[in-house]
């Protein structure tokens, strides 16, 4: 095997030489000659895996030949993206190979990095934690596959009992969650990617898909090649590749999002064109407390929704959106026609927002009110923007209040439900919430004496140091701290990697198991197919084998009532399988008995899971997934919905079983709408927006080291309006610097380049490690999901005074 | 004395005056013979603004020698093309070399080695998107679409023809150059990936047999875009391009294809022969 790969690569160098001599840096794929013995593609074995990357849940097919990936196919079995892939997914293979992969743990000792062992590595991290427990944190990831979260979650909430973990889907989801616990009393979507195949109206609100989602959005765009009459409407601050697309484009003022949803709402109102019957039988309405404002928020009479809502006139929203009064109404009309069927997409925009959790509320809002809901076609869909952010974070609940399948860490039932099903002993499981990701890293970056008392922090599967807001508050200032210790896995050095005191060197993608759940409640399930390179070790062993030290060491929380350790593997005739031991840990397939472990939570809130051996058959499953007579497993497409939702009441129509009301409704709120909480003025005249590109996935980190994605991205940029250049005399291309409150970085502008913002604004991607666009960015919140406003701050643009080109 | 210099300088005004006076009338361009010119031309229909009046020539005439500039912010939004007076005057184009199909074609080795180079030039692996090799101007479907529909060639360069049917999306796949600004960024990547090799020619059972297909089929459906058609790639075109159903004699892989059945697809058994 040894041998033989070797003279693959030999080869595999031999013929990409030759290549490079002709087309210089670009080329990548070796030709195949008599001479050289270059797997043809007959000896090529092929394995169904999720794409590495976003929320969609593509699935691809992973060619792979003498243990190493080769080729990449779209999955023509799935569902999802039914063989389409886009840019990065077809190039995902590559992201394993990157000549710079950590392959030894590494240990700074008086500023310099030393490779450790394994052993050592483990047995440091576990020291520090028996040392102060409670000063520990866990950051984790929307990227954790189920198993590997839920085994952090058990390990920080159940051995620990200690709730400072949490996600950095904190930053990227945690509003899509609020407002769909709001709303429906339970989360994730109701609909699914089956809508855009019938939809007559796409909404892209503050979305920019054709770059982000790409396969879901021309799913869209194809009927419309073939025919079919698509309206796509998109509602944002700057003009995309979606607004290419769009027939209608409707440019708003940041926070204009929250004001046109409330215009819709008051013509339905006003013109008493609502879907009367649907809201009679199936809504409440629902209004903030006025003294201390809470999720669920107290009922309110129809008659006061509609005495609340009244001043939102179209030319009110006009005022307060920037978008004219004419086109408010037209999509009044066009949620008052209950003919055609409307799905509203959205993301970043309207999650990363101070008013987060509101504007998310009143989109559903606007869907429940005018009726369109429920239908095929007829949704309110929130997209995610990391493979699991819905299986991991949402689902197995790997937040700081939260616990499996549903529940919370307040709720005194919900602790001994979950201390029952991983058999600890009864009060294991801590009351009080831990710090989400902005109060876990100012607690950490705050010296001890300060209040800091967060003293070590384990991050896997992510890169704080670059996507964290206000990079200079909350990740910089650890520099000097230290008693501070932070701990990150990941496949590459980042920008965390820079401040780390111990490196861990991770597996990833296909070099271990795993399973993702997407943006359409699909959980999906793949196997380990080739080695990691050096020492590098699956994120869940790691966890596993903390627990297991700390299980020596004598803590107490890593026994359960039995005595037993919590993660405890037996084989079939009783004995403990070592997982611990990295030797072992493929002995026994350690995701199948965490993921079986874990269906167990999933009942209570209806997110039922099949057997881990049925997603191993399938291209995921959309849960529910429900057990038939004969049976076979059945997946469900619409929830809530009598035809397709099995737990509905049988002859229902429509029923909200998780309603916060306890009636079988689901709630219309009412938000008053609030201006952003930093405007440009004349000191920061500028509205800055962050988000990403089509070739760059979150901070750059797999996508910059493959060849034709970084050759067609290579930096990140500045996107200015011409005429806004014309007055600053700045030039296509010239290095300018992005000044706000917090911090500064230089950045190329591109005017008016793939996106064209309005004037004033300016959009800068974040993937780009040597530019880092947090510096400036605003770590204001959302009261209730806590997930910062990235899309939003002020900004000013200077000229540097050296030119450098 | 006075009357001699009266009279020099006389003289002198004469001559300048009739030398002045012979440039500016040259330069002049009187009213009447332009209206005479103009008269009876239809109005331009092509001019953007009606308003323009067009001389035969077809140039606007308050700035004959003039063409409107545009300030350079201005350029990526400004209509590309030729200007407005070639458009409106009917064109004839030069005579279109016919493609012959059944002219007898034997491409050589070279050929076929450096049109496969090129080739791999431009994808990761056997079988991902190729791509865009050349600066562009616009990404929408439409821009490409007009010169990849089905494959174009001027001035030496060629169009490939697209390979499957249209999709609305093409940047979803194919693989954009760096963006004008940043054009010079090095950009390049340290990688030890190495993607499935670019494929010399499929495998034959035995001498004279029809090659087996060496590459996935599923987005390359139209076998003509790169074997065959007067747009097809160099080097690759197929021997006899007036045979038009491919897989009757070229069998697909069923591995590139991911076509294989997971579990071992067993023959009939034997049959019960008794022996007398």
């Amino acid at each position: 095997m040894d041998l033989k790969r070797r003279s693959l690569l030999k080869s595999a160098a031999m013929a990409a030489a030759g290549s490079l001599a002709l087309s210089g840096k670009n080329t990548a794929l070796p030709i195949l000659a008599a001479e050289n013995d270059l797997p043809g593609g007959d000896d090529l074995t092929w394995n169904k895996a999720p794409c590495r990357f976003c929320g969609t849940g593509c699935h691809v097919q992973v060619g792979v030949a003498d243990g190493r990936v080769m080729a990449i196919a779209g999955d023509k079995a799935a569902d999802v993206n039914k063989g389409l892939l886009c840019v990065k997914g077809y190039h995902v293979g590559g992201i394993l190979y990157g000549q710079d992969r950590l392959t030894k743990p590494l240990l700074r000792k008086d500023g310099k990095l030393h490779e450790i062992s394994w052993d050592q590595a483990i047995d440091t991290i576990a020291q520090r934690i028996m040392q102060a427990p409670e000063r520990f944190a866990f950051y984790g990831s929307g990227q954790w596959t189920i198993p590997e979260g839920y085994a952090a979650q058990k390990f920080m909430k159940g051995g620990l009992g200690n709730n400072h973990i949490d996600p950095n889907a904190r930053l990227c989801m945690a509003s899509a969650v609020t407002g769909f616990l709001a709303t429906y009393g339970v989360d994730e979507p109701a609909g699914c990617y089956a809508d855009l195949d019938r939809c007559d109206v796409l909404i892209t609100w503050g979305n920019n898909p054709a770059e982000m989602h790409p396969v879901l959005f021309s799913r869209v765009t194809d009927r419309r090649s073939r025919g079919e009459q698509v309206k796509i409407i998109d509602i944002g601050t700057r003009r995309t590749r979606t607004t290419d697309a769009a027939s209608e484009y409707l440019e708003m003022k940041p926070h204009g999002d929250v004001a046109i949803s409330l215009g819709i709402m008051h013509l339905l109102i006003a013109n008493e064109n609502y879907d009367k019957n649907f809201v009679k039988q199936h809504c409440n309405f629902r209004g903030a407390e006025a003294d201390t404002p809470t999720l669920q928020g107290e009922a309110i009479t129809e008659d006061e929704f509609r005495t609340r809502i009244a001043k939102y006139t179209p030319e009110h929203v006009e005022q307060l959106s920037g978008v004219p009064a004419d086109k408010i109404r037209m999509l009044g009309d066009l949620f008052a026609n209950r003919d055609i069927r409307i799905t509203s997409l959205w993301c970043m925009g309207m999650n990363q927002h101070t008013m987060g959790t509101a504007i998310n509320s009143l989109v559903h809002g606007v869907h429940l009110l005018s009726g369109h809901f429920g239908r095929p076609g007829d949704a309110p869909t929130s997209l995610t923007g990391q493979p699991s952010a819905c299986g991991t974070v949402r689902e197995v609940g790997t937040l700081a209040h939260a616990l499996p399948g549903g529940r919370v860490v307040a709720n005194a039932e919900h602790r001994q439900q979950s201390e029952a099903f991983w058999n600890l002993k009864p009060d294991s499981i801590n009351p009080a919430p831990g710090y989400h990701t902005v109060k876990m890293f100012e607690q950490f970056t705050k010296a001890t004496a300060a209040g800091g008392d967060i003293d070590t922090i384990f991050v896997q599967v992510t890169n704080p140091g670059q996507t964290l807001p206000n990079l200079n508050l909350l990740f910089e200032s650890k520099k000097g701290l230290e008693d501070k210790f932070l701990i990150v896995s990941d496949v590459y050095p980042t920008a965390t990697t820079e401040l780390a005191d111990l490196i861990l060197p991770a597996a990833m993608w296909v070099e271990k198991n795993g399973m993702f759940g997407n943006s359409e409640r699909r959980t999906q399930q793949w196997f380990k197919m080739v080695d990691p390179p050096g020492e590098a070790r699956d994120d869940c062993w790691m966890t596993i084998a903390i627990a297991h030290r700390l299980f020596e060491l004598g803590h107490a929380g890593m026994k359960d009532r039995d005595g037993q350790f919590i993660f405890a593997v037996k084989d079939d005739q009783g004995a403990e399988i070592p997982i611990w031991d990295f030797e072992h840990y493929y002995d026994t397939n350690v995701d199948k008995h965490l993921f079986e472990e874990y269906r167990q939570f999933t009942t209570m809130k209806h997110k039922n899971l099949a057997p881990y051996d049925v997603y191993v058959e399938a291209r995921g499953l959309r849960w529910p997934v429900v057990e038939q007579q004969d049976g076979s497993w059945r997946e469900t497409k619409f929830r809530f919905s009598g035809f397709d939702d099995p737990f509905v009441t049988q002859g229902q129509e429509f029923e909200f079983y998780h309603s916060t009301s306890g009636d079988g409704r689901a709630q219309i709120w009412f938000h008053e709408y609030a201006p952003p909480p930093e405007v440009p003025d004349d000191e920061f005249p500028f509205w800055l927006c962050t988000g990403r590109v089509l070739e760059h996935w979150h901070t750059g980190t797999m996508t910059r080291r493959l060849a034709p994605l970084n050759r067609a991205m290579p930096t990140a940029y500045v996107e200015m309006h011409a005429d806004d250049a014309l007055e600053l005399n700045i030039r296509q291309g010239e290095l300018v610097t992005i000044e706000s409150r917090r911090g500064t970085a230089e950045l190329p502008v591109w005017i008016d380049g793939r996106g064209r913002p309005a004037r004033g604004s300016v959009f800068v991607p974040f993937f780009d490690e040597t530019k880092l666009i947090n510096n400036c960015t605003l770590e204001a919140h959302d009261p209730f999901s806590k997930q910062p406003d990235y899309k939003k701050c002020a900004v000013r643009i200077t000229k540097l005074a050296k030119v450098t080109s | 004395m006075i009357w001699q210099r009266v009279t020099t300088i006389f003289l002198v005004c004469v001559i300048c005056l009739a030398v002045v006076g012979y440039f500016v009338g040259l330069n002049h361009v009187g009213p009447n013979s332009l209206s005479e010119k103009s008269a009876g031309l239809p109005t331009d229909s092509s001019t953007p603004h009606g308003s323009h009046i067009v001389d035969d020539n077809g140039d606007a005439l308050e700035h004959p020698k003039l063409i409107a500039a545009i300030t350079y912010s201005e350029i990526p939004q400004a209509a590309m093309g030729p200007t407005d007076k070639f458009r409106a005057v009917a064109k004839s184009l030069p005579e279109q070399t016919s493609y012959d199909l059944f002219a007898e074609f034997k491409p050589s080795q070279a050929d076929k080695e450096a049109s496969g180079r090129i080739r791999a030039s431009r994808r990761a692996y056997n079988g991902a998107p190729p791509i865009i090799p050349h600066a562009v101007q616009s990404t929408t479907d439409a821009a490409c679409y007009a010169c990849h529909s089905n494959g174009t060639q001027m001035a030496g360069l060629k169009a490939s023809v697209m390979s499957h049917q249209f999709l609305a999306n093409c940047t979803q796949c194919h693989a954009s150059p760096p963006p004008t600004p940043f054009q010079n960024i090095d950009s390049e990547v340290a990688t030890s990936f190495v993607g499935l090799p670019a494929p010399h020619e499929g495998r034959r059972a035995y001498p004279g047999a029809p090659p087996t297909i060496p590459h996935s089929q599923w987005m390359r459906e139209n076998c003509l875009a790169c074997h065959g058609g007067p747009n097809g790639w160099a080097g690759m075109e197929s021997t006899h391009p007036w045979r038009t159903n491919c897989t009757q004699c070229h069998a697909p892989s069923a591995v590139l294809d991911q076509a294989i059945a997971a579990d071992f697809i067993p023959m009939l058994p034997p049959l019960d022969v008794v022996n007398p």
